[in-house]
């Protein structure tokens, strides 16, 4: 097990190449990297590369049929949060690992109900520090409101969190200590970061009873 | 004005950041002005002021902030969310705090050496650059200053 970025964005998406967030990764104690879109996979420089598929969609309907397309070529398929209706349909939905995004969605689209259909179907969600690193006044502070809410429903329902960088740039990473010390920005525990940086690993090869072969 | 005695002195932590990209030249008036943006409107003026914060030195890809003991993670919070400084994109990265200055010089590598890049052709657009630990390439567009750069590495770029 090892400490995932869960969503960065390589060149041409960004302006690193995949190999350079390795190299980056590799030195600010990461030891995977989910990237989008990326065209490698397996082991860069030492670090463990994802590919990654993030879906944004007005309807179910469209992330259904982008889903299902996505399943062939990506490891993890992260998708955009909407309204409330869109994220519950989303969070049942099995071909699903992460929905993120959420500090842009409007207020209250993630309640209790969507935490328990995260939790029964073992979805993730997301949180970026992106907002937190660029954000000032009003918008970073909507964003500390979401995530300290997500926090209060992840400690109830224990529904898996994952933490992201959303990094475009390799100057946008943040190492392990960074990430700690941003996330008790807003409440979460050093052991909930930890866990939380482990999150890809569980959602890939999710924990099941033995099986005789 | 006469000094404290050492019993009656607040007691200072000192933080070591790196500064990504190493190369970029920051002086230490700007660094303390980007740190103290962050500090202000991460944890408010009243916080900020209890931390009394400042920038000791800034050089050679490395900066040390001093603030008081206690106070370290909240000062390395705010430094994690320092983007720029004087316009120009930067990452500081925190890496160790100390209660002596020599403990976190040690800590300090010696910076890399640099080859610099001409004439490199992506996507139609004209680069320079510089390569250093003998794998990294930052591509500068040619011309305006503060236009776009690229990170990649040298495999990649497929240069001798």
């Amino acid at each position: 097990m090892g400490c995932t970025d869960a969503c960065v964005f390589p060149y041409p998406q960004g302006d690193t190449s995949l190999r350079r967030f390795t190299l980056e990764a590799r030195r600010l104690g990461l030891n995977a990297l989910v990237c989008i879109d990326a065209e490698e996979r397996g082991h860069i420089h030492d670090v463990l590369v994802r590919r990654g598929v993030v879906i944004e969609g007005e309807s179910m309907q469209e992330v259904v049929a982008q889903v299902k397309k996505a399943q062939r070529t990506a490891d993890l398929i992260l998708v955009k949060a909407g309204d409330a209706a869109f994220n519950r349909a989303v969070l049942t939905y099995r071909g699903v690992h992460i929905l993120r995004g959420l500090h842009r969605a409007p207020k209250r689209v993630f309640d209790q109900v969507s935490a328990k259909n995260a939790a029964d179907k073992g979805v993730a969600i997301d949180i970026d520090l992106s907002p937190l690193i660029h954000l000032r006044g009003a918008g970073r502070q909507k964003s500390l409101q979401c995530y300290r809410d997500v926090l209060q429903l992840h400690r109830k329902y224990r529904f898996p969190l994952t933490i992201s960088s959303g990094a475009q740039t390799l100057l946008d990473l943040r190492s392990v200590r960074e990430i700690t010390h941003l996330c008790a920005v807003f409440g979460m525990e050093p052991h909930e970061v930890e866990d939380a940086l482990e999150t890809v690993d569980r959602l890939l090869e999710p924990s099941g009873p033995v099986e005789v072969i | 004005m006469k000094p404290r005695p050492p019993t009656l002195r607040q007691k200072r932590r000192y933080i070591l950041a790196e500064v990504i990209p190493h190369y970029r030249r920051i002086e230490p008036r700007q660094m303390y002005i980007a740190a103290f943006e962050a500090l202000s409107s991460l944890w408010g003026d009243a916080h900020t002021s209890e931390l009394q914060m400042a920038v000791i030195s800034c050089e050679c890809g490395y900066c040390i902030f001093r603030c008081t003991r206690g106070s370290e993670a909240f000062v390395e919070t705010a430094l994690s969310t320092v983007t720029e400084v004087n316009g120009e994109r930067v990452a500081l990265h925190p890496m160790a705090t100390s209660g002596t200055l020599h403990a976190l010089k040690t800590r300090m590598r010696p910076l890399p050496e640099e080859h610099t890049l001409e004439g490199v052709e992506l996507a139609g657009v004209m680069y320079s650059g510089i390569i250093f630990q003998r794998q990294k390439v930052d591509l500068y567009a040619k011309g305006i200053k503060n236009q776009e750069t690229l990170y990649f590495t040298r495999d990649e770029m497929e240069v001798d």
